[in-house]
């Protein structure tokens, strides 16, 4: 058990901790992020589609809400970030399309207010021009808005590329660190960790699905947290011509999302049916199910169960959600001075850097003294990605490393340079190595790479087979070695 | 480019192998064989248990025997293999792009092309089932690899969600490792795989079968702590209050297997959307002139004997087409699945030569009467979707059907379901 002193802790190594992380790191201010999982962006960070909003999406984002502010610091900020942090960003365009022309009255409500703050102008286009651009939406759509900005992101690749440049311009990461304890002292915390003792400064409270409980341990939980479930699927790449933008129902009722995604990777993703839930519980239910297919299903008929290759849960947490869905709050507690907490709910991921700069905004106007980084490198390169390289590319990268040459992952052809690459970036499960590289996110799920996958992890880090996890302790992929069990058994 | 290929073969499994070897006996000088695993074999090295040859060789084999059997006289006949080698891309010129360590990146482009990628297993995702998402869950050939070559169990109490060949054969190899299976659970109202296997692998280890059921719930966060299992109606739907709970720290999915066409699509190949595999011809090529296919790249076969016997056809097919940079279609006779039949493949023939039809029934039941148009019947005492029939006819028989641009194959079923 390890004794740490630091100024800034961060509490939640997601998509808001490690923004928070990276961006502290251009001052000389000792900084560490903890995080209770054996990896980054995996908790509300992993079950996020990904769509960057551009703060006019819905009436929702009212000028005058906190998190349509930070939403729109943020909106400037996240292309060049992508860039600088090497990770996709790509401005697909949403359709916001109504089912009934009556609700044409909200769509023109909302391409005024969106011209009247000066974001750009939305089009309205008829059903007959929509289906010229997207071939395959459903006969029942009369029109819609288009919005050429929205954007989408690989929120976990990103949240990784934050927290992998934050370590590189010095900041102290620490995984498998769970917070149990909190003592308040006149001008430090005591924080009681499985790892040891951490005495810090300040807290900035980024811990996502636990964000109330963590406050709790300060008394510093004045808001209450409602965690909203939402099921994703995930389609067949098979499928990805049947959408190019972002297609979006206008919600029927509060809160009713039916929109269709394409990721960084180019496969559609569709969802999101929501529900009030138990926190915690992020299984998947048949009901939720059948109702996303059938709700997708009024965006394009054609999509069958056939082509679901996979399905997820995540939450979205939503502050004091009984007077409205924009309650959120990236502020200094009202009760515990030092003490940040970051409630956003909804848009985490596009409003993280808007939240992080916040941050760093509500450290200075405290007192912490912020001299630059003269360290600070604000690139980190990602990893090849072998499927999207020219044939130039590929040759020249195999010829450097032979490993490149080697397939691995079929479905998403993924070589075993980028695993290794991987695995040398931090990645110790399968799951870190599929959310770095996607080795087993295509169709055959893992059927084919995961013994190998699992071989090279083994490999890697140097450790025994038995021991490699799919998601860190308690997961173990292949625990026993064969005999081990009629061995044990006389 | 490497220099003159005749024939190229994708995929080194049992079609692969008998491809290359009927190619090279029917003269084609080059043939190559490109694999995308570290060794040659598919999925035989892992099919450790018996019950391979039976037809083929007349005798009972293990998976590596059969294999041994294939690759040794593939040496012999001196027929050329890439390993670790991927085929990235395949176009309707028949050109192959390849990925390796040791060369890099290569074109090919060979005088005629077999597909041999075999299939794949339907992993978990693909079916929906609702619950967590804990480490612990594997398709039945996963976990047979982790057991019978890489030498790791994955766990040791075990539920197995559908039938399929693997899935019993695994169900059996896992208890003979001191696993304890608590329950093949299947949604249909049979197997889907061979009544040798549910005899040998399930019966004579009681372990038991449960029929109509399916899982409703995956519980586990880390690790899968137990599965909820429940009956289903005639619709397949859970039936409420039938809900079980099983215990396990292991589920394996054994719930069909999709022929791998991926590359088949690339190339702009037609394929069959009940097989799932291209439509072939008599000779087994594809709609792309040159491009050949046989085994479960085609369909997914009851019986590796029937795979190499198939890729024979191809390989031999490929050999000529290769020397004489073309050979006669044998597409005259378009084969319909008619009443009661799921597919027919070939899907089209010459109705000049011998055929040997493959053929799978929708529905199981007892006394059977199969029809080919009017120029065949034969009965069955019973039929099986599971059970594969082949149905050889003699270009004697085909002689009134010539003049006719479809054959309908129908199995009606008169002692009921």
């Amino acid at each position: 058990m390890s004794k740490i002193e630091t100024e800034v802790l961060i509490i939640g190594a997601g998509v808001l901790g490690a923004a928070t992380a990276r961006e502290l790191s251009r001052y000389k201010v000792d900084v560490t992020l903890v995080e209770k999982e054996v990896d980054v962006g995996w908790g509300i960070t992993k079950a996020n589609v990904g769509v960057v909003c551009q703060g006019r999406d819905t009436l929702e984002f009212r000028p005058e809400y906190h998190r349509t502010k930070l939403l729109w610091k943020a909106l400037p900020l996240m292309e060049p970030l992508c860039k600088e942090l090497d990770v996709p960003f790509k401005r697909v365009g949403a359709y916001l399309m109504i089912r009934n022309l009556a609700r044409k009255d909200k769509l023109d409500k909302l391409a005024k207010r969106t011209e009247s703050l000066g974001l750009g102008t939305d089009t309205y286009l008829p059903y007959s021009e929509l289906k010229k651009r997207e071939p395959f939406i459903s006969r029942d759509i009369k029109g819609g808005l288009y919005d050429h900005a929205i954007a989408v992101v690989h929120p976990v690749c990103l949240t990784q590329a934050l927290a992998e440049n934050a370590v590189q311009n010095g900041v102290n990461l620490m995984l498998e660190t769970e917070v149990e304890e909190i003592q308040t002292g006149d001008s430090y915390f005591s924080v009681r960790t499985n790892q040891g003792e951490i005495k810090t400064r300040y807290i900035i409270n980024a811990a996502g699905e636990w964000v109330d409980k963590i406050a709790a341990m300060v008394n510093a939980d004045d808001f209450v947290l409602f965690p909203i479930k939402g099921y994703v699927g995930v389609l067949d790449r098979d499928c990805s011509e049947l959408a190019k933008s972002l297609l979006a129902i206008l919600p029927e009722e509060p809160g009713d999302m039916n929109i269709v995604v394409p990721t960084v990777e180019g496969n559609l993703l569709f969802g999101i049916q929501l529900q009030i839930n138990r926190r915690h519980d992020h299984s998947t239910t048949e009901h939720m199910a059948r109702k996303a297919l059938e709700n997708v299903r009024k965006i394009i008929p054609e999509i069958s169960e056939k082509d679901i290759i996979n399905s997820f849960c995540g939450y979205l947490m939503f502050r004091n959600f009984e007077i409205g869905w924009h309650e959120c709050e990236v502020a200094m507690s009202s009760r515990v001075s030092r003490f940040v907490n970051m409630t956003i709910g909804y848009p985490g991921v596009s409003a993280s850097p808007g939240a992080a700069l916040e941050v760093v905004e509500i450290l200075r106007n405290d007192g912490l003294r912020l001299d630059p980084n003269p360290k600070f490198n604000p690139y980190r390169k990602g990893i090849p990605d072998f499927s999207v390289l020219s044939e130039k590319e590929r040759k020249a990268l195999i010829k450097k490393d032979p490993k490149f040459g080697h397939l691995v992952c079929r479905c998403e052809m993924v070589t075993e340079g980028e695993i290794t690459e991987a695995i040398k970036r931090g990645a110790t499960t399968l799951d870190g190595v599929k959310f770095r590289v996607r080795p087993g996110t295509g169709r055959c799920q893992g059927g084919f790479c995961g013994p190998r996958v699992t071989r090279i992890l083994a490999r890697e880090l140097g450790i025994p087979e038995t021991e490699v996890t799919k998601a860190g302790k308690g997961s173990a992929v292949v625990p026993l070695r064969t005999k081990q069990l009629l061995e044990e058994g006389n | 480019m490497v220099s003159k290929v005749d024939v190229a073969v994708i995929g080194a499994g049992p079609a692969g192998l008998a491809a290359a070897i009927s190619a090279r006996e029917r003269g084609a000088e080059r043939v190559i064989i490109i694999e995308r695993a570290e060794r040659l074999g598919g999925l035989l090295p892992q099919c450790v248990h018996n019950g391979f040859g039976l037809l083929y060789f007349e005798k009972d084999m293990t998976g590596p025997e059969y294999e041994k059997a294939f690759v040794d006289k593939a040496n012999s006949l001196k027929v050329e293999f890439m390993l670790e080698t991927m085929v990235i891309d395949l176009n309707e010129e028949g050109m192959l792009t390849v990925v390796n360590r040791q060369q890099g990146y290569k074109k090919i482009k060979p005088g005629a092309i077999v597909l041999a990628m075999g299939c794949r297993e339907r992993p978990r995702g693909a079916l929906g089932i609702p619950g967590e998402r804990p480490a612990g869950i594997f398709t039945a050939g996963t976990c047979q690899r982790f057991v019978n070559v890489e030498g790791f169990m994955p766990g040791s109490r075990y539920v197995v969600l559908g039938s399929g060949d693997i899935g019993m054969i695994m169900a059996r190899r896992l208890t003979l490792e001191g696993a304890k299976v608590e329950a093949v659970v299947e949604i249909m109202p049979w197997p889907g795989g061979l009544i040798r296997n549910e005899v040998q692998c399930l019966h004579d280890f009681g372990i038991r079968l449960l029929l109509e059921h399916t899982i409703t719930f995956i519980h586990g966060k880390r690790r899968i702590k137990g599965v909820t299992v429940a009956k289903v109606d005639r619709d397949l739907r859970p039936i409420k209050g039938t809900e079980r709970f099983f215990p396990c720290d292991c589920l394996l999915i054994s719930a069909g297997l999709i022929p791998e066409n991926e590359l088949s699509k690339k190339a702009g190949i037609e394929l069959d959307l009940v097989t799932g595999g291209p439509v072939v011809d008599q000779n087994r090529q594809t709609s792309v002139p040159g491009i050949f296919a046989g085994g479960n790249v085609v369909q997914v076969h009851d019986l590796v004997d029937w795979v190499s016997w198939e890729a024979e056809l191809a390989g031999a097919a490929a050999a000529s087409y290769a020397d004489k940079g073309k050979i006669k279609r044998a597409d005259q006779i378009r084969m319909v699945a008619g009443e009661n039949i799921k597919y027919v493949v070939p899907q089209y023939i010459s109705g000049k030569d011998d055929v040997t039809l493959h053929l799978r029934v929708s529905r199981p039941g007892l006394r059977a009467n199969l029809k080919v148009g009017n120029i065949l019947s034969k009965r069955f005492r019973s039929v099986r979707p599971s059970e594969m029939i082949i149905l050889d006819i003699k270009a004697e028989k085909l002689r009134d059907a010539r003049t006719l641009k479809e054959l309908v194959v129908d199995c009606k079923l008169e002692g009921g379901d």
